[in-house]
């Protein structure tokens, strides 16, 4: 099972919080991004087992960064990042082929499940 | 010592002794002192130019209006009838967010140099522009203002 | 149409939920309880409520939001410097005390705390009352209060002179730490809100 993260949030202190959670739990964390656009790019560069996304970035958002990297890989496993409880932006990225969204303020425990059952 | 604090698009006129205070970001306090009476004014606005100058409610809440009305406030509490011999200090105009993209600081300035230009009052301090706040204490008996912008020691012009 | 009277209770009704939603967000964020010091909503001359903060020493860190959809609204959360150290451990689970300087982290802690509270309003907005939002990425800015506070009321106001504030302040006890907020409606959300006030949600508060 990969292990391998990429944590894209445009908050230096969540990229943290997520980084603080996935090392405890032994992931290895190969890449932070703090937008869209450059998810994207390090993705193609990366290729990370799973990429934590969030949606509200400046210059490009989650939802297009999402798009992007699962053209570019269908395989891509990402789970979305979310202190909106918007429904329609995250049924839109699971019907894209986001794997799983966390809600902000996250528990560790969840944040766990979830990248956990992501990379199954 | 009177402490009188000033709000946006506000104007204070008062006789000694009274300190006038505010805080500024992107708007511009104008301090008009009459040496002659110890007279002092303070005009914080926020927008150069009223969209209709006939028309207005809160003329200080803008640099024409706002320059203007400061200035026959100063004349009226002073009892005099011309501005000669007024001095002008400003203060603020900053551009506090970074991610903001605005210019209205700078507009203010500008608004405020063309105004006291046209009515001929001399600008003998200006402290402005940056990306970091301002605190002003103008004392009107001597026409002194402390100023402390964020992050550094306070001065007096 | 309704009165304004009753356009603005509406708005009370709507920034209370949202603010208790809040509150509770503003606790699990922290991993510490944070209770509602003060909540209040009054119509505001632009020079009198900026008047309050004039000339304070006081030096904060603000997070500036802009709820955009629908009804748009503009957000503040502010908290003092020092304060603003102790969230960033609270949020990072650290000993307290560990943050001792204004770094990228304490910035960012108060950008993210901006977010999330002005999202948990956003979700108010859409889960209770179907009004369609999305908050903007917060500017953060550490300066004199009076300061943070006038940007605000520049950003709000616009060719207002009088605006409805909504203000909670946030007390997280155990560290005594009071955080200020501030919601504000700007023009175009009255249509929508007047909406608001006809729906079955809206009749049981008044």
């Amino acid at each position: 099972m990969g292990r391998r993260i990429m944590i894209v949030d445009d908050a230096p202190i969540v990229r943290l919080m997520l980084k603080d959670i996935l090392v405890y739990n032994g992931y290895e964390v190969v890449a932070e991004c703090s937008n869209g656009a450059e998810a994207v790019q390090t993705y193609k560069e990366l290729k990370p087992d799973l990429v934590t996304l969030d949606i509200i970035m400046p210059e490009k958002d989650g939802i297009e960064a999402l798009s992007e990297i699962l053209a570019f890989d269908a395989r891509a496993r990402v789970v979305m990042v979310t202190a909106v409880d918007q429904r329609e932006a995250l049924m839109k990225a699971i019907r894209l082929g986001a794997t799983d969204y966390i809600v902000k303020p996250f528990e560790s425990e969840r944040v766990v499940s979830a990248i956990a059952n992501a990379l199954q | 010592m009177r402490i009188i604090a000033v709000g946006i698009a506000e104007i204070k006129v008062v006789q000694p002794p009274a300190l006038l205070r505010t805080n500024l970001g992107s708007c511009i306090a104008v301090c008009l002192y009459d040496p002659a009476t110890a007279t002092g004014g303070l005009l914080h606005f926020m927008m150069p130019q009223a969209p209709n100058a006939s028309a207005v409610c809160k003329v200080a809440k803008y640099g024409d209006t706002g320059i203007n009305e400061l200035v026959e406030e100063v004349k009226r509490v002073a009892h005099v009838k011309s501005c000669s011999g007024f001095v002008a200090k400003i203060f603020g105009g900053a551009r506090v967010l970074q991610n903001i993209n605005s210019e209205i600081g700078s507009n203010n300035e500008e608004a405020a140099r063309r105004i006291l230009k046209e009515l001929g009052i001399p600008i003998t301090t200006s402290q402005t522009g940056g990306d970091r706040g301002y605190k002003i204490e103008f004392d009107v008996g001597t026409g002194i203002i402390r100023c402390q912008r964020f992050g550094e020691e306070a001065k007096e012009y | 149409m309704s009165s304004p009277e009753k356009l603005q209770k509406a708005i009370k009704v709507i920034a209370q939920l949202s603010i208790d939603t809040a509150s509770r967000t503003f606790s699990k964020l922290i991993k510490s309880g944070a209770t509602i010091d003060l909540e209040r909503a009054f119509m505001a001359d632009i020079s009198e409520v900026t008047r309050i903060f004039s000339g304070s020493e006081d030096e904060v860190v603000g997070a500036y939001v802009d709820l955009v959809g629908e009804a748009p609204f503009t957000f503040l959360f502010f908290v003092s410097a020092p304060d603003s150290l102790t969230l960033t451990d609270l949020m990072l689970r650290r000993e307290v005390g560990t943050t001792r300087e204004f770094d990228l982290y304490a910035k960012s802690a108060v950008q993210e705390i901006g977010n999330v509270l002005a999202s948990a309003i956003v979700n108010v907005f859409s889960r209770d009352f179907g009004i369609a939002m999305k908050p903007t990425p917060p500017a953060v800015t550490r300066d004199y209060v009076g300061t943070v506070f006038e940007e605000y009321i520049v950003k709000s106001a616009g060719e207002l002179n009088e605006l409805f504030v909504m203000e909670s302040r946030f007390c997280v006890v155990q560290f005594d730490i009071k955080c200020h907020m501030f919601i504000v409606p700007l023009p175009g959300s009255d249509e929508i809100l007047q909406s608001v006030l006809e729906s079955p949600n809206m009749k049981e508060y008044y």
